[in-house]
């Protein structure tokens, strides 16, 4: 918190597409899945996309940049609360990428979606419409995975409002552009902090087709076996 | 003679309350789940063929368009006086406490249902699709009330 602040790439590009990318298509799979009927086929692709997204998020979390990586970002209990602390006091602690509560929200939200992708896959809406696993199991099954992916929606919402609702508050409270950080790469460090490093973004393609690949078997080439 | 089997067919779907009470509500919700199986069945074949998820063969979506407004008719008398509960059914308790607008809506499923022959024999291919995308909406309009997932 001492020095001038500095503007420094926090994120990498691979990073922020995933992010805006996914955030298009959580709203196309809502929308699509809530209205139904000739809306389905779009509500599956939507899907499909979050699904080959989460795993590349996962694994990027793994090999990405520094501030892409889980390692580096998720905090113990006690760095939470100790960073919750010095927020609601007004004395928000600067740091570069996520902050160590928001990191919690990045796994919650990638296991939401998760939860609803794997739900889907096995789902029925009883009147034209499969998730591409359905085949492959009970209809006791199929009856209990469309029911919790109907109301696994919700989760994801509430998620994403309270996502938006915390960087409004950054926004207007304290002034913190966390949307413009995610848009340009780049946000404010404290003066002499290192600058993370980042990955190339050719190994995030190579990352994403490989879980693109990974998706297309599971719901086009597995189901047919 | 097939002006009788229509006119009985027409009764038996119309005098709900008599046959609601001489049939036991354990057996209601067995017809009823059987029509609508019978139903996804047929639907679902067309569905498939509109959404060029299998290859579309006139003479096989003429047999499940033909049968569909025969067995619309069927499941609407199973919903009486006591089959809220039992069995494994997915009957929503609203149904009885809204009866018009779930009548309506089953009904405009038979609507809809009742275009699906013509849509079919006319070979018109944006005809069919859009009939059967119309049948699928008014089944999601009462599914999504009425029937819990």
């Amino acid at each position: 918190m001492t020095g001038a602040a500095v503007r420094i790439r926090a994120w990498d590009l691979p990073t922020r597409i995933f992010h805006w990318a996914l955030a298009a298509l959580v709203v196309c799979s809502f929308t699509t899945g809530t209205i139904g009927g000739d809306w389905m086929p779009w509500h599956l692709r939507s899907g499909y996309t979050i699904l080959a997204l989460v795993v590349f998020r996962v694994a990027w979390g793994v090999v990405g940049s520094d501030t892409a990586r889980f390692g580096r970002f998720l905090r113990g209990p006690r760095a939470v609360v100790e960073y919750a602390r010095l927020t609601l006091a007004g004395r928000h602690p600067a740091g570069v990428g996520h902050n160590p509560l928001g990191g919690w929200i990045v796994v919650a939200m990638l296991a939401a979606l998760a939860f609803q992708a794997a739900t889907g896959l096995f789902s029925d809406d009883e009147i034209a419409t499969q998730g591409p696993l359905a085949v492959k199991v009970s209809n006791a099954m199929v009856s209990r995975m469309s029911h919790l992916h109907d109301i696994g929606r919700w989760i994801v919402a509430g998620l994403a409002l309270l996502h938006v609702a915390a960087i409004a508050i950054y926004r207007w409270a304290w002034g913190v552009r966390l949307a413009g950080a995610m848009v340009t790469g780049r946000m404010e460090a404290p003066a002499g902090a290192p600058p993370p490093r980042i990955r190339s973004a050719a190994l995030a393609a190579i990352v994403l087709a490989a879980a693109a690949a990974a998706v297309y078997a599971l719901v086009e080439i597995y189901p047919m076996r | 003679m097939k002006n009788v089997a229509i006119a009985a067919l027409a009764l038996a779907a119309t005098a709900l309350p008599v046959v609601a009470q001489s049939i036991k509500p354990e057996d209601q919700i067995h017809l009823r789940q059987s029509t609508m199986a019978l139903i996804g069945y047929n639907f679902g074949s067309l569905a498939a063929m509109a959404q060029d998820k299998k290859p579309f063969n006139k003479e096989e979506a003429q047999r499940n368009a033909d049968i569909l407004p025969m067995l619309a008719a069927l499941p609407k008398p199973f919903f009486g006086e006591g089959t809220e509960t039992g069995g494994n059914t997915k009957a929503k308790p609203e149904i009885w406490k809204n009866l018009p607008d779930f009548t309506s809506k089953l009904e405009k499923m038979q609507h809809e249902v009742g275009k699906l022959p013509e849509a079919v024999r006319s070979g018109d291919m944006a005809a069919f699709k859009k009939q059967v995308s119309d049948t699928a909406k008014a089944c999601k309009s009462c599914h999504d009330d009425y029937r819990a997932k």
